[in-house]
């Protein structure tokens, strides 16, 4: 059964050989190491709590232009630009590169390397069958730099739209580079139709001594999509890269975050929420790496499940041996809604260091009845008072969005979620 | 008439009976004082009143301003006119307290078929009923009951009774834990409440705030059930003869 998927790939890579410089030989080395390495089973560690036999059950196709375009929703909030990619294609008429242009290297993937072919030598390769074929199908995706010394105020807003491409699949691969001390914030957004496509994004960025990039991901894909997303991130000394990341479409989910801490004192944020109604999975696994002494890591996660819902958390930290003055938190507090509902925690620390701080927390619970009953008793209704709860339970893991506007609309989804349950709990 | 009429209540909690065939009448402008000791069923007769889902009622009628009380979820009894200040106010992280206030605010302003109050109506409010409470500003900022002092605690009930302005007020041991001036100042909250119009059911181990909130009439709680009513000089015999003798 394996075979039968793995062949349909690789007739999907010869029609993409010739299509974009630089790219050939790349493209056959990942789409190699695709096939030796097959993608993840029920077996497979790193994604015991992903249901992904969808892949090993067909051969996503390469998605086609939307034939008709949907209407978009409006930026989350105030953007300096925005990016529309329409099934993996972007969307010119659609976008709006504002003033940008005039600051930052800003431009389609497809264009940059066209012009820059030597360039496609920095794409991360990937680490696993689904990042390898991201990159040996890769065909649009933006390149972001941003100069140093440049700050940039108002979010990118990245928007990613799937319409009418059942069974087909996106391979985005969007790059950004900040210079040294500037600062930045990507706002990614993930939306589709009911159809059951596949999102394959792969988001890779180098953080310069001193810069600061924000890297805010709202998932909120069709209710059958597959959603599959890796973050490479480098930081180098005193830079600091942030994500917060919502999580509340598709049918499977996962986001992964592979971060490295190459120079002293660049610090790391990985923050999400996760919201899984009933059949729906949402995976997260991050990974950050401690390679010099003197840097920061800290992780925040919350995530719900309601009746038949799942979500998981995987964090590993890893502090190598000249690593000392480290520090590393981690805290992750699942809250279930009824006995069908999963929460899964697996927090992993690799320690070679001795001089650390390092910890992590894991929590898994029910809404307080006590504080239900003490907000009813205040007037306030059940749905209300657990609302309520829920966005004073997740608040932690917003809190680091840079823009106000972009973080309320994040809570007002969330709310949005809660209603829909009390909703369905009444009829 | 009567404000609020409980007839033969019967309670259980986790199956075993609390209250047992309890009667009690309350009119508009009285205040009651239901004194016993711990385990007499006092908190539970309090928490019935107010509607917590796993207090059991077997046997018996709430009727409040003639209405079937026990029909009614929680919230809707608010709505309908009656708080409860409790024994041990819980604590919600993440939720400030002027959130908290103004949602429960409006969520009885809705039930009563009123319009929410403006921001700036509603900050006058607060700001007010704090300051006739002496309670910090800075605290309605604050995360409902995170690290308060117990006193704190009971002058945050006390803010809340005030702020909306219930008919029939069931305050439970909310006594306790007070030192003298704080209780000074809770009893001012609560006289403040007395009016024509409302009622007081005032639940308290000790007679120590019935020298500051003067009770009409005061029951005797033992096992499940009111064994003596009197006016306010049965609080001073409780308290110099104890419990055994009286009863």
């Amino acid at each position: 059964m394996q075979d039968q998927p793995m062949t349909g790939y690789e007739s999907q890579v010869q029609a993409l050989i010739g299509t974009l410089p630089g790219t050939d030989d790349l493209r056959a080395q990942a789409l190699e190491a695709f096939e030796a390495e097959g993608f993840p089973t029920a077996k497979t560690e790193d994604w015991r709590y992903s249901d992904i036999r969808a892949l090993r059950k067909q051969v996503y196709g390469l998605a086609a232009p939307a034939e008709t375009l949907p209407v978009l929703p409006e930026p989350l909030g105030a953007v300096s630009a925005r990016f529309v990619f329409v099934n993996g294609h972007y969307d010119e008429d659609q976008s709006d590169l504002g003033d940008l242009w005039q600051t930052v290297q800003i431009r389609p993937l497809a264009n940059h390397f066209m012009a820059n072919a030597e360039r496609a030598n920095e794409l991360v390769r990937g680490d696993d069958a689904i990042s390898y074929l991201n990159t040996a199908l890769l065909r649009d995706g933006l390149v972001l730099s941003v100069p140093a010394g440049v700050v940039i105020d108002a979010p990118i807003e990245v928007l990613h739209m799937m319409t009418g491409a059942e069974g087909a699949a996106t391979h985005i691969r969007h790059v950004v580079e900040l210079g040294e001390g500037a600062k930045a914030t990507v706002v990614e957004r993930f939306l589709g139709d009911e159809t059951g496509y596949w999102t394959n994004a792969l988001f890779q960025a180098r953080v310069a001594e001193g810069a600061s990039l924000s890297h805010i991901r709202v998932q909120e894909e069709g209710a059958n999509a597959l959603h599959t997303a890796k973050a490479y991130v480098n930081i180098d000394a005193e830079g600091s890269y942030t994500s917060v990341g919502l999580s509340v479409g598709g049918k499977t989910a996962r986001f992964e975050a592979h971060v490295r801490l190459l120079g002293e004192e660049a610090c790391a944020v990985v923050d999400g929420v996760a919201l899984a109604a009933s059949g729906q999975s949402h995976d997260t696994f991050s990974h950050v790496s401690h390679t010099v002494p003197a840097a920061t890591s800290d992780q925040i996660f919350r995530t719900i499940a309601d009746s038949r819902g799942k979500t998981s958390f995987a964090g590993k930290v890893t502090v190598a041996k000249d690593a000392q003055k480290t520090e590393a938190d981690q805290s992750f507090k699942a809250l279930v809604f009824d006995k069908t509902a999963e929460a899964n925690a697996k927090p992993e620390l690799e320690i070679f260091a001795d001089d650390v701080k390092c910890s992590h927390g894991a929590t898994v619970g029910e809404l307080d009845a006590k504080a239900i009953y003490y907000l009813t008793s205040r007037g306030i209704d059940p749905a209300t008072a657990r609302q309520m709860l829920v966005a004073a339970f997740t608040a932690a893991a917003l809190e680091r969005v840079p823009a106000e506007d972009v973080k309320a609309a994040m809570a007002d989804r969330i709310d949005a979620w809660m209603t829909a349950r009390s909703v369905k709990a009444v009829a | 008439m009567s404000m609020l009429k409980i007839k033969d209540l019967h309670v259980s909690v986790a199956d075993k009976e609390i209250v047992k065939g309890l009667d009690l009448e309350i009119k508009a402008g009285e205040v009651h004082a239901i004194m016993g000791l711990n385990g007499a069923g006092k908190s539970t007769l309090a928490n019935t009143i107010a509607g917590r889902d796993d207090y059991t009622v077997t046997k018996g009628t709430i009727e409040f301003e003639g209405k079937d009380l026990l029909a009614l979820e929680p919230h809707e009894r608010v709505g309908e006119g009656i708080f409860l200040g409790f024994q041990y106010p819980v604590e919600i992280p993440g939720v400030s307290n002027l959130n908290f206030l103004r949602t429960a605010l409006n969520s009885v302003r809705r039930y009563r078929g009123l319009e929410d109050m403006s921001a700036a109506e509603f900050m006058k409010l607060v700001r007010a009923k704090a300051a006739e409470l002496k309670m910090d500003p800075d605290m309605l900022k604050r995360f409902v009951n995170v690290g308060f002092s117990g006193g704190e605690k009971k002058r945050n009930e006390m803010v809340q009774m005030s702020v909306l302005d219930p008919k029939l007020a069931v305050l439970d041991e909310t006594d306790s834990g007070l030192d003298i001036d704080a209780l000074r100042t809770v009893a001012e909250g609560i006289n403040a409440q007395r009016r024509d119009d409302t009622a007081i059911l005032l639940i308290t181990h000790y007679q120590r705030l019935l020298s500051y909130v003067q009770p009409d009439v005061v029951h005797v709680m033992i096992d499940g059930r009111i064994v003596k009513s009197g006016g306010k000089e049965l609080a001073l015999e409780l308290e110099e003869k104890g419990y055994a003798d009286v009863a």
